[in-house]
């Protein structure tokens, strides 16, 4: 899986966390574990965007005379 | 043997004077209007290059009429020198390019009016570029300063794409070919990029020109992938941009509208994350209040019983003080004990003594 599927992922996860918390589903029982869950995704996106790169490449084809 | 001392046909002359010209101008850029424009055959174009005192023929192909001539029109043309078979001499085209205020407005408005009515700019020919790419090409010259605002911007913005780079002349005679060449390159990879983006900075309206050129532009029209411009300034509009699918203002723009901030999008995560505290401190909130009610509830209905059962006592008490032998005596009444035949020892009580006496007779009643 690609870096940025991992990012879309975790993305959509913490959505759906957060989701959660206004949904009926909610339960204070429950809502300190999922927002421990929450904060960690949140910093692992941070961490995951911030070490990111992108990988340039400079085509060798020359364009200056038809192929 | 000196050839000028022999004798030489005419078309020998002419080869002659051919040759010297090839050696002697290979290439000239001449400045000037052109006058009698024409087309024949739809192949073959003819104007006169002019100013205040001379005039020259110029031929070219039409292939090589990129954009719109008119009479009247300043251009500077590349050319070279060649005498015609019937001894005519003239200029055989190989690029031109309006020049001055009024002839680059001129051609940019004739051309923009013939592709637009063939549709080229419509905007329901305009496709979505993709959100979070991860093959990008991008065209552009490596060397230009817009380039580099592109890339800096890009990489600040967002990470993990495969950025692939064909770099071309963005201004001058040969900028629009070989900006075509790489379009046409991206378009058949087996792997197409997601996105072709064609970068180039501000400048004046000349250097600018390249994006003006009609086969360009149909080749932006014509790409699979779609294309985002980032050329010249906000103000700088050209036929290129107006083919495009998107049209960033400026290079920086284009990487602005390609990614999204990866800062921003951390920071929405922090901002979501920590919207959740204020959810779970406002449950706890509304369970105190809940709890509070239900107590408050409780105490009420604990008040109601205690007062109705206090009412009922007032109620017994009632009762109980009617039936108690004392209240019976303060009415006047008394109470009679001992034995009711004659001779017999009595007891009368009544509210405040007690009375001792002997039963002397006793009757029916």
């Amino acid at each position: 899986m690609s870096d940025k599927n991992n990012i879309q992922n975790k993305l959509n996860a913490l959505g759906e966390l957060v989701e959660w918390f206004s949904s009926s589903d909610f339960k204070l029982d429950t809502a300190l574990e999922k927002y421990k869950q929450a904060e960690a995704l949140a910093e692992e996106i941070e961490k995951d965007l911030k070490t990111l790169k992108n990988d340039i490449r400079l085509i060798s084809k020359k364009f200056d005379q038809e192929a | 043997m000196n050839l000028l001392d022999q004798p030489i046909s005419v078309s020998d002359f002419i080869a002659l004077g051919n040759q010297i010209f090839e050696t002697a101008l290979p290439s000239v850029m001449i400045e000037g209007e052109v006058s009698s424009f024409k087309v024949n055959q739809n192949k073959w174009v003819f104007f006169d290059l002019k100013d205040a005192e001379s005039t020259i023929n110029c031929f070219m192909s039409i292939y090589g009429l990129r954009t719109p001539l008119e009479d009247g029109m300043k251009v500077i043309v590349t050319a070279s020198p060649s005498l015609t078979k019937w001894g005519k001499f003239s200029l055989t085209v190989k690029a031109y390019r309006p020049t001055g205020e009024g002839s680059l407005k001129k051609s940019f408005e004739l051309l923009k009016a013939k592709l637009e009515t063939e549709g080229l700019f419509a905007a329901e020919r305009k496709r979505a570029l993709p959100s979070l790419p991860k093959h990008i090409g991008v065209i552009s010259s490596t060397q230009a300063a817009g380039y580099a605002d592109f890339i800096k911007i890009l990489n600040e913005r967002w990470g993990g794409m495969a950025v692939d780079v064909a770099h071309t002349l963005v201004q001058g005679a040969d900028a629009a070919d070989q900006i075509i060449r790489a379009i046409k390159y991206f378009n058949e990879l087996e792997a197409l990029p997601e996105v072709l983006v064609i970068i180039r900075g501000g400048g004046s309206a000349d250097d600018l020109g390249a994006f003006n050129d009609e086969l360009l532009v149909r080749a932006v029209a014509g790409s699979r992938i779609p294309t985002l411009t980032g050329i010249g300034h906000e103000v700088d509009t050209s036929l290129v941009d107006l083919a495009a699918d998107f049209r960033a203002s400026t290079p920086s723009n284009a990487a602005e509208i390609l990614v999204p901030n990866r800062r921003e999008i951390y920071a929405r995560a922090h901002t979501q994350v920590a919207g959740l505290k204020t959810i779970v401190l406002q449950s706890i909130e509304r369970l105190d209040r809940d709890l509070k009610d239900d107590l408050e509830s409780v105490r009420r209905l604990m008040r109601q019983g205690l007062d109705a059962a206090f009412e009922r006592l007032g109620i017994l008490r009632v009762a109980v003080s009617q039936v108690n032998p004392d209240n019976v005596l303060k009415r006047g009444y008394a109470l009679l004990r001992g034995e009711t035949t004659v001779g017999g020892k009595i007891e009368v009580e009544t509210f405040e003594r007690i009375v001792e006496a002997e039963v002397k007779n006793v009757r029916q009643k």
